[in-house]
Parts: structure tokens; C-alpha cells; sequence
């Protein structure tokens, strides 16, 4: 699937001529953040997992739009460049902090009186739980967490933001059989990993 | 067209999502009519697609709005320099154009009045008298000619006792 030639260039976007805009491009640039705005920060909340990355992340994605505002083609489809920013600083995010540790839920926790073994919230003991929507946000939000960013992103665009395999394949410019096996990878995963805490939950629904 | 059950297993995400062309898909349905565990795989991934689709969307905070809605003063802070010498230096800072008229009228007010107290004193003494006066006391400062200042103070002298000043009389 092509995307306008104009839309890719404006990745290189360094230029600050903001100041001159007019109030047409203005315009243009605030109906953008009404469209745009909150699925931006959603895909970073989910990919960063906290509310101050993720805030970060998707306002930098925005000042780039507002920078680049007079290469954005009019009615030109920004969602693939859009996302690919965000995926983009995402990854610089990350290598910008090595020394965040991701910690497997399944790694035995070292304490002094010796190891402890984690375990997702066990809602079966307490059914009231299962309908707080925090419990179940922080419960897939932290199993999303455990996946690599590659897997993350693309079970993201996918399953919560409801894109295409060929939309996606845009965005991320890798093949479509790629965004194929790595959501499926992922989706499997999250599987394995949720299936207690799923379970658990439509057995309280049925009740 | 048929499928091994490994097969048929990678396909199951493409299935649920309705990516597979129509052979695939009708394979994979012929498949899962026979295989149980399958059949158990592809609940699994529809839940799980379902719960991740069930998410709340997250809500951003008011200062994300607030900044998303202005980055121009992002912009602003980023290159500060460029915006603030666009507003004259003089309508931002009126101390400093105080300061400056007062020094312009220092810097002219002090040569008039000090012309003013030398021709005063001239006519009081006399323009020739003045002249060799003058000519000594500017011999005090360094990087005068003083050569020159001599041969003026000698000039006065002549016509203070009435001869003509040398510099005429060579001519």
C-alpha cells in the first residue's frame, strides 16, 4: 500500500518556521490533534506503560507534526507516518535507558529469606476484584510490558488500536508476513500468560 | 486445499483478524471442524484479542492537552534568541534606554560646556595669551607633539610682544 511521497519526507522535518503560520495551517494542525491526539497517547501509554513516557513521547510526536505542518499534504492519511514517529521514539526511549531491566513475571523474586515466587493478582480469591477495570487495565497492561517492543507495538496497533495487517506494515515499514508472525508470537504469549486471569474473569462474569 | 495442524495453527491470528484469502480461510475452517486442540487455540486468541480490544482507552493528562494544543511555546523556548530580538531592545528594556539618552547627552553636553568656559576665558585674557596657555598645559599630556606645541606657545610669545609670529614671517 503506497502512501504519498510527501508524507515520507516529512520524517526529516528539522525546520522551525512555525512562527509564521497562518491561521488556516493553524487550524489544520489543531483538527489533526482532534483526530489524532488521543490514539497518539494511547499507543504510548501502552507501549510505555506510564503516564509521564507516554505523555513525553506523544507530545514530541506532536511537535513534529506542528513543525513539519507545511509538508503535511492536505487530507493526506498521517496515521502511518503518525505511528511510525511515535514507534521511532519509542526505540530511542529505550536506548536512551539501558539500564531499565525488564523482569519477567516468571523470574523467581530474590529476597533475604529466600525466593518468592510472583504471581499475577489471583482474582479467584476475591471475585469483586475481577470488575475493577484498574485490576484488569494494570493486568494486561503488565503482561504487554513483558513482550519485546517489536511484538508490543504491533499487538498494539493491532488489537488495541485496531489497524490493519497492511496499515501496520505500513507504519513499522516491515513486510506483511512479519506483522503477520509477530502478532500472532505475540497474541500467543499474552495467551500463555493471561489465561488464569481471563478465565477467572468470564467464570465471574458467568456467576 | 489442506492443512497440517502446525500449519493451520500459525494461520489461526490471520483467521480471527479475516487476513487470510478465501483458500486459507476455508482451509483453516476444514481443519478446525477435526482438530479439537485447535479449536481450544483459537478460543484462546480470540479472548485474548477481545480483552486487549477491551482496554479503556487511556486518558491524557490536562498538560499534555495544554502542550499539544501550544507547542508554539515549546517552539518559543527552544530558540529564544530568535523571537526575542524580533521586539526592539529598547521596548524591552526602558531602563536601558534611560541610561543610554543620558550618556548621548553626557558625551555632548560636556565638550559645549567646556567650549563654552574656554572662550569665555580667551576673551578675558586675550586669544594670544589663551593660545601659549594652553599650549603649556597641553604639553603635560603624553602624546601630544610637543615640538609643535613649543613652536605655537613661541608664536603667542612674539605676539604678545608685538612681532609678527615666525611661521608669517618665513612665508
Amino acid at each position: 500500500m503506497g502512501r504519498p511521497a510527501a508524507v515520507v519526507s516529512m520524517v526529516r522535518s528539522d525546520a522551525t518556521q512555525a512562527a509564521s503560520y497562518t491561521p488556516e495551517e493553524l487550524a489544520r494542525y489543531e483538527a489533526i490533534v482532534q483526530r489524532y491526539a488521543r490514539h497518539v497517547y494511547n499507543v504510548a501509554y501502552r507501549m510505555t506503560g506510564n503516564e509521564a513516557d507516554a505523555r513525553d513521547l506523544s507530545q514530541e510526536a506532536f511537535l513534529r507534526v506542528y513543525r513539519a505542518l507545511r509538508r503535511v499534504e492536505r487530507d493526506a492519511p498521517l496515521e502511518s507516518w503518525l505511528y511510525r514517529i511515535v514507534s521511532n521514539l519509542y526505540i530511542d526511549l529505550l536506548r536512551k535507558r539501558p539500564r531499565q531491566r525488564v523482569e519477567s513475571l516468571d523470574a523467581p523474586l530474590e529476597t533475604a529469606r529466600g525466593e518468592l515466587t510472583r504471581e499475577l493478582p489471583d482474582v479467584t480469591a476475591n471475585p469483586e476484584a475481577i470488575f475493577e477495570r484498574n485490576q484488569f487495565d494494570s493486568t494486561i497492561q503488565r503482561a504487554l510490558g513483558l513482550l519485546s517492543e517489536e511484538l508490543r507495538m504491533v499487538v498494539v496497533l493491532s488489537d488495541v488500536e485496531g489497524f490493519s495487517y497492511e496499515e501496520i506494515a505500513a507504519m513499522l515499514r516491515v513486510p506483511l508476513g512479519t506483522v503477520k508472525s509477530r502478532l500472532h508470537r505475540a497474541r500467543q504469549m499474552l495467551q500463555q500468560r493471561l489465561r488464569p486471569y481471563l478465565e477467572a474473569r468470564r467464570r465471574g462474569w458467568e456467576e | 486445499m489442506t492443512l497440517n495442524h502446525h500449519k493451520a495453527g500459525q494461520l489461526l491470528s490471520a483467521y480471527l483478524d479475516g487476513e487470510l484469502a478465501a483458500a486459507e480461510t476455508a482451509a483453516v475452517q476444514d481443519h478446525l471442524m477435526d482438530c479439537a486442540a485447535c479449536r481450544e487455540a483459537y478460543e484462546d486468541l480470540r479472548v485474548t484479542k477481545a480483552a486487549l480490544g477491551q482496554l479503556p482507552p487511556a486518558e491524557p493528562p490536562a498538560e499534555f492537552w495544554a502542550v499539544v494544543r501550544e507547542p508554539a511555546w515549546r517552539e518559543r523556548a527552544a530558540a529564544p534568541a530568535r523571537w526575542r530580538w524580533r521586539l526592539p531592545v529598547l521596548v524591552r528594556r526602558p531602563a536601558w534606554a534611560i541610561a543610554a539618552v543620558l550618556a548621548v547627552l553626557a558625551l555632548a553636553a560636556v565638550p559645549m560646556i567646556k567650549g563654552t568656559v574656554d572662550r569665555l576665558h580667551a576673551t578675558e585674557i586675550g586669544v594670544d595669551l589663551y593660545v601659549r596657555e594652553h599650549a603649556f598645559e597641553m604639553s603635560t599630556e603624553p602624546l601630544t607633539d610637543r615640538a609643535y606645541l613649543g613652536l605655537v606657545a613661541g608664536d603667542a610669545d612674539l605676539v604678545l610682544v608685538g612681532e609678527p609670529p615666525r611661521a608669517e614671517g618665513r612665508r
